[in-house]
């Protein structure tokens, strides 16, 4: 340093506690305690927040059910006082027709709890535990065919790497495969439908009804039976997955009508060109929703 | 006569770059479409000056964030922000980037070896980003799975801020600013020989490579001088001083001249100069620069405050050339575009080495350096990336002081700092009497060197909460 060191009285300066030879060892590192002071605690049981559109899809449905249920109650008691036999044929009705609705509601349960298993078996994967991870493996080989030759040595698996291997050495491509033969399948129709449809409506309301239809085939190759909320739950995961592409797909698109934009072009092979691109977005949706139903990530997929 | 790129005519529009006009409105559409699916993606901009501790800033920052994943209560602010919904943090893996991976398990580890390490001086652009995974809020909502934010950070060399308000200069104009800073004292005597050398070429001075690598290297030299033995900060152009992996390439070969239009020499200064300007512009501040939503800038007020009036100055300058040429280079259809920072958090570094009775002032301090104040988007903070020392009292003059307390690196000592008095304000010329004090380096305390645990750290979560809690 080229000016002198600080003298006034209150000025910053350096205090050493001793004057220790140099043979003395070093003073240890200070010591905050900091892995007893953040220790884990159990993620707190959150208060679910009703939100102002799940209070009123919640209040339509007790309406609709609670009404409902009242509704069909005190007309079983009518049927009841007309007598037995018709009050005992109405409480039948009334019984098949909520059991029905309670099974509907149980299936669409289980189907989205069977995503979030994905999400489970994704995450002990990823840190590492060996016993979530093997019991999660064992519960999807069991109900994917494909996988069931595997569940003795997944049973065995002495680590996260081994449970990896084994998936990846037959069962997982094995349904990679037939995923893409189902994508081809599903963009042929998309191609021959947005050729030949006659409005652009059409071809949206077509190419949305096959896409949803391809992701639970998917997914159903993958043991997962999504249901309704599961499958715009497996939706909305893999939208998220084909929206880093989706720029390019609007660009090709774009770019190919904007070439055929000559009148008589555009008749014949204006349509054709979309189509192609549709089934171009067909095939990249088996990929995607492959990925987001797989039990383990793709190498690099940056997800758990 | 020169001809005039006409997209520099549209420069006050806004409108000079219609293909990275295309690029920001695809961003933002593509940050709306990520926020309604649940999944955004966030650049969280870290800029401060050369040794302001940038890179361990994003070591402990990543370190506390994977901690807060496992559950560990290391940033307990920004966990009251999420709500305790934060229910996992991971590190995105590689893609194929070309920019060098940040070193986090590195850096940890040297932090925590025996004898231990700080970071050296970022000499290159390295990136990492890491996915939040949080419970949403409502029960509807819950349906839909659990939301994920992705962070994206940056660590560079500091010294290539300083570029960023030359990119609104012109050779003839960065010159005569350069040469009026180079001309005052302190500086005037580190770069004597400089200023000789440039004083003395003839305005019409031949465009001779021996001239401009002599004059580029005692410039060089002059601006190395001023930033390891005056601390001065305000040294351009960046790459002059930290040239990062390319090396010392012909672009940088130009230096200020009291002459800049005297044709010959002085054009190829300016060729160069415009040269390095605009791969600047391409290679650093395009790409990495803009688009980032959130913004943390680092200040070791207290090592510019020790150092003296002029450094303490100059890091005001620095700091204010590049808050105006952040604002420069935000036009209005970046603001239509929401391509500008939403959220700004200023953090004096360093803040454990004053007592905690101190570092109200020091963020006072900072606030009335950045004038903090005049926007609602900014907020002032102290922070220790890495906590080093603990409160103590010292004796001076027979009087108790409120002192730290920490080991010594460069020789493993226990000692107490007095740091002296921090001002409320830009101190007054008195405040300077007792002349300069290098604060010394501490050793980081006992680290696990997986950082499973985090690291200890001071006011990191608080700076965090402020920035991104409204995401959580």
């Amino acid at each position: 340093m080229n000016r002198p060191p600080a003298e006034a009285a209150n000025a910053p300066r350096v205090i050493l506690e001793d004057e220790a030879p140099p043979t003395r060892p070093p003073a240890p590192r200070l010591d905050f305690g900091w892995e007893q002071a953040v220790a884990p605690v159990p993620p707190p049981r959150l208060p679910s927040r009703w939100s102002g559109l799940g209070r009123a899809a919640a209040g339509l449905v007790v309406l609709l059910l609670g009404l409902g249920a009242l509704d069909a109650a005190n007309f079983v008691l009518d049927q009841f006082a007309r007598g037995t036999f018709t009050g005992l044929l109405t409480l039948g009705v009334v019984a098949a027709g909520f059991g029905l609705i309670a099974s509907a509601a149980w299936v669409e349960l289980r189907g989205l709890l069977s995503i979030r298993a994905v999400d489970r078996a994704r995450e002990a994967f990823a840190r590492g535990d060996l016993q979530t991870a093997r019991t999660e493996a064992v519960r999807w080989a069991e109900s994917v065919p494909e996988a069931a030759s595997l569940v003795p040595a997944l049973r065995v698996a002495g680590s996260t790497e081994e449970l990896r291997a084994l998936l990846d050495s037959g069962p997982l491509p094995a349904l990679e495969a037939r995923a893409t033969a189902l994508g081809r399948t599903a963009a042929i129709q998309a191609f021959s439908i947005t050729a030949v449809s006659p409005s652009p409506g059409l071809d949206a309301l077509v190419f949305a009804w096959r896409g949803v239809r391809l992701v639970r085939q998917v997914a159903a190759l993958h043991g997962l039976r999504p249901g309704f909320a599961g499958s715009i739950a497996l939706l909305r995961r893999t939208v998220f997955d084909a929206a880093t592409v989706a720029a390019t797909d609007i660009a090709v698109d774009a770019a190919a009508r904007a070439l055929l934009s000559n009148r008589l072009l555009e008749q014949f092979a204006g349509e054709a060109a979309a189509g192609a691109v549709a089934a171009r977005r067909m095939l990249r949706l088996a990929r995607v929703a492959a990925d987001a139903c797989r039990i383990i990530p793709t190498a690099g997929s940056g997800r758990v | 006569m020169a001809v005039p790129d006409p997209f520099d005519l549209l420069r006050p529009l806004g409108l000079s770059r219609p293909l990275g006009l295309l690029r920001d409105a695809a961003w933002t559409a593509e940050q709306l479409g990520r926020s309604a699916l649940g999944q955004e993606h966030l650049r969280l901009a870290v800029t401060g000056l050369s040794r302001s501790g940038k890179t361990v800033f994003i070591t402990s920052l990543l370190a506390n964030l994977l901690a807060a994943g496992q559950g560990r209560r290391a940033l307990p602010a920004l966990e009251a922000a999420s709500g305790g919904r934060l229910r996992d943090v991971r590190l995105v893996p590689a893609g194929t980037q070309t920019v060098p991976r940040f070193d986090l398990a590195g850096h940890l580890g040297a932090l925590a070896a025996d004898p231990p390490a700080w970071p050296g001086r970022t000499d290159d652009l390295s990136t990492v980003e890491l996915t939040l995974t949080l419970e949403r809020s409502s029960w509807l909502g819950g349906l839909l799975g659990r939301r994920t934010v992705t962070l994206e950070l940056l660590d560079y060399p500091g010294e290539w801020l300083l570029d960023l308000p030359m990119l609104s200069q012109d050779y003839a104009g960065w010159s005569a600013a350069t040469l009026d800073r180079l001309r005052r004292e302190p500086r005037a005597a580190a770069c004597a020989e400089f200023l000789s050398f440039a004083d003395a070429l003839p305005a019409a001075a031949p465009p001779e490579e021996a001239l401009a690598r002599r004059g580029f290297v005692l410039y060089r030299d002059a601006l190395r001088v001023c930033r390891d033995e005056l601390g001065m900060r305000l040294l351009q152009p960046g790459r002059a001083l930290n040239p990062g992996p390319r090396g010392e390439a012909p672009i940088l070969w130009f230096f200020p001249l009291p002459h800049p239009d005297g044709g010959g020499l002085s054009d190829l200064l300016r060729q160069r100069f415009d040269a390095y300007l605009a791969d600047q512009r391409e290679s650093f501040f395009e790409p990495y620069f803009r688009r980032f939503r959130r913004q943390a800038v680092l200040v070791d007020v207290l090592g510019a405050l020790h150092a003296g009036q002029a450094a303490f100055e100059d890091t005001a300058d620095a700091l204010a050339a590049i808050a105006g040429a952040l604002r420069d280079e935000e036009s209005w259809l970046d603001r239509l575009l929401g391509v500008g920072p939403e959220r700004v958090a200023f953090a004096a570094t360093k803040a454990d080495h004053v007592p905690s009775r101190q570092r109200d002032a020091l963020a006072a301090l900072l606030g009335s350096l950045v004038g903090a104040g005049e926007a609602e988007a900014a907020s002032v903070h102290v922070l220790a990336s890495v906590r080093c020392t603990e409160d103590d009292v010292a004796t001076l003059d027979g009087r108790p002081v409120a002192a730290v307390r920490g080991v010594l690196l460069e020789n493993g000592r226990s000692a107490r700092v007095y740091p002296g008095e921090v001002p409320l304000r830009t101190p007054e010329p008195g405040f300077w009497a007792h002349g300069f004090f290098r604060m010394p380096e501490f050793q980081p305390p006992r680290l696990d060197p997986a950082g499973a645990a985090g690291v200890p750290h001071l006011g990191l979560d608080t700076l965090l909460a402020r920035l991104i809690g409204d995401l959580l």
